[in-house]
Parts: C-alpha cells; structure tokens; sequence
C-alpha cells in the first residue's frame, strides 16, 4: 500500500473490522473451515447485503468471499418485544429491518434493554443468529460513518484482497472517502501537522487494536510487545507510536509497558 | 427480514431520481412552519420537507419519506440529528450509495 494516500485499511484494520491477515495466504480453502481467523472480525453490513446474503442459502455464512460471523448493524428500532428471557427488536437501517434478540440472562442485560426504546438509533453487535449487545447513538455522524465502513469492506473484499499477492496497485480501487472529523472516531486525530502519513496509519492501526472489547476490559492493559506482535508491526515502531498516542492523551500506560485506551 | 420499503440515500440533487419512492436525506433546518420544513440539503439544494416535525427541532434533522417532486418530501420519519453533523460526509455517502454501489443499499 502506498503510505502517501489515504489508508483506509489502517484507518479500519486491527479492531477486527478487516479480515486478518491471516485468512490471506490461503484463498483456496473452503470459506467455512476457516472460522477459528476469521471469527474475531466484527464486520460492518446493511440489512439489504445480510438478505442478498440468504437468498443464496450458503450455509457458511460469508459475505464478498469472507467469513462473516459477526457483525454490526447501525438503524433505528421499529419494534420491541420484551419478553422474561429476552427481548425481541426490530432494527431498520433504511435499506431493510431484521429482527435481532438479546438474551437476557443477568440484571445487566435487562438494564442495557430498558434504554432501547423505539424510535431510538443504535448499534448492534451480534451474530447473524443471535444479538449480543448494543448501544443507543448520540453522534449521528456515526449512521453515515457506518455504511461508509459497509462501503469500504465491500470493496476491500472485492477488489483489494483478490490482489493483495501482487501488491502492486492496489489502491486504485479505493473509494474517494472525505477526510471526516466525526465523533470519537480516529480518523479525528489527522490533523496533527508534523505526523507523518506511516505515523498516521500505525497509529490508527494501534489505537483500533487498544480499542478492541477484550483490550477495553483487561485492567492491565496491553503490552507493546502484544500490539507489535498482533498488528505484525515491529516493536520500535509500536513504542513510538503509543508514546505519541501517550502525549496526545489517546492512550495512557497502566504498569511498565502496559497501555490502555483512554476511553472518551 | 425484510427489505421491501428501503430508503434511498438522497441529497438535493438525487432526489429527482426517487420522485415518488422512500428516501432518506439529512437537512439543515432554515425555517419551520407548522405542517412544513424548509432546509438545505448536504449539496446545498433548498428543500421542503412536509409534515409534522418534532419539536424542538435541532439544527439538522434525518426524514425518511416519499419524494414528491425534485425539491419537496414527505415525511413519515423525523429523527433530531443534533447541532453538529458533517454534511460533506453525509453527502458523499449520498453519492456512494446512489452509484455503483447501488446493490448494497436497495
């Protein structure tokens, strides 16, 4: 990838949103045998491409050529049902409405429930089967953002991954996505003057990983040497990149070498 | 599931294509009246939006509802979009799902 363009897979890489690395090296394998790699990517959708998706009837449920298991879902609640055990909703996105379910299996989640009325914007975190959590939007910046992060995995599946083993001209499939500024989204640091455009994509990369829910809820924080080795980035570059994270306040250290995301 | 009454992402200069159909598009709200709103769209295009909006209004509002003509909706849906929303964003999301990436929309 050529580091003076925008990179968006950066931008977009490390909190799971693209497939991993991983899943590359292999693209003659059967879709389905290959859920252990894949199984960690949470995958932004419209309803319209989870139907496009059944109407299919593949029983491996992939979408543009990967795995999708998880995914995300951005629309407004048309409907709810609560029920003692659960509780049934109906998101619309615009471009179609599904129905999601919690489980409601501690005080917690019948918490999370009570919030959601309808009417209300969220985010919804789940697998195609079953709904795990979400949350009501206060930016709506975050519904364009969201189908823009459709958009761009759309063509990152279609278009880049099928030539990532060339390498060479990859980025001329990349859409022509406005620099925004919204919310809490990363992309909303890039106007540091003198970071250079590698900083910039590292550091997004980095912080995406920081911000994953399993980095979130670890009080210990994550090692550098984990990011490093997780974002297959060296080391040196990874300290450098979180001490500058550090100074603009992004992140903090928890013990020697341990960082953890500020959480704005 | 069911996809049957999506909405189109629209901006001023798109709805033209949707006369008649379900669109979706955020406005800047410039002036309100009972029974009608009337707004800029993220392109910059005058719009009017017919119907019952909340109140209060915030400066940008989301409508979902039927084009009636190439500068007029009307709306089932209003949501409050806040006071500070990137329409050039929004705008050329508008344009994204209006071209060739059409089939993950409608």
């Amino acid at each position: 990838m050529q580091a003076n363009e925008f990179d968006g897979n950066a931008a977009f890489a490390g909190g799971g949103f693209m497939p991993s690395q991983a899943t590359q090296t292999a693209p003659d394998r059967p879709s389905y045998s290959s859920k252990n790699s894949d199984a960690r990517c949470l995958t932004p959708v419209t309803v319209k491409q989870l139907k496009d998706l059944s109407k299919v009837g593949e029983s491996g449920i992939s979408i543009d050529g990967v795995d999708v298991n998880n995914i995300v879902l951005v629309g407004v609640i048309s409907k709810i049902d609560n029920a003692v055990s659960d509780c049934t909703f109906r998101v619309d996105d615009g471009t179609g409405w599904v129905e999601c379910t919690k489980w409601i299996h501690e005080h917690v989640d019948s918490v999370e429930v009570d919030v959601i009325s309808v009417g209300m914007y969220v985010r919804v975190y789940g697998q195609f089967k079953s709904i795990q959590s979400r949350r009501p939007i206060t930016d709506f910046n975050e519904i364009a953002h969201h189908f823009l992060e459709c958009i761009y995995v759309h063509l990152y599946n279609t278009k880049l991954r099928p030539r990532m083993t060339n390498a060479t001209d990859g980025m001329t499939a990349q859409p022509q996505v406005a620099n925004s500024n919204s919310g809490n989204h990363i992309m909303g640091f890039s106007h540091q003057t003198n970071s250079t455009n590698q900083i910039r994509g590292i550091s997004s990369m980095v912080l995406q990983y920081l911000r994953r829910p399993a980095c979130l809820a670890s009080e210990m924080g994550v090692s550098s040497d984990i990011v490093a080795r997780e974002l297959n980035v060296s080391v040196d570059k990874v300290r450098k990149t979180l001490d500058f994270l550090a100074s603009e306040g992004l992140v903090y250290t928890t013990t020697d070498d341990h960082y953890k995301f500020t959480d704005a | 599931m069911d996809t049957s009454s999506p909405a189109a992402f629209v901006n001023g200069g798109l709805l033209r294509m949707h006369v008649g159909r379900k669109v979706r598009t955020v406005i800047q709200v410039t002036r309100s009246d009972a029974g009608s709103v009337m707004g800029k769209s993220t392109d910059g295009c005058q719009l009017v939006v017919r119907g019952s909006p909340p109140a209060p209004l915030t400066s940008y509002v989301e409508v979902i509802g039927v084009a009636e003509n190439e500068n007029s909706i009307r709306a089932e849906l209003w949501t409050n979009f806040g006071d500070s929303f990137d329409a050039s964003n929004y705008d050329q999301l508008c344009q994204l799902a209006n071209g060739e990436l059409k089939h993950l929309f409608l």
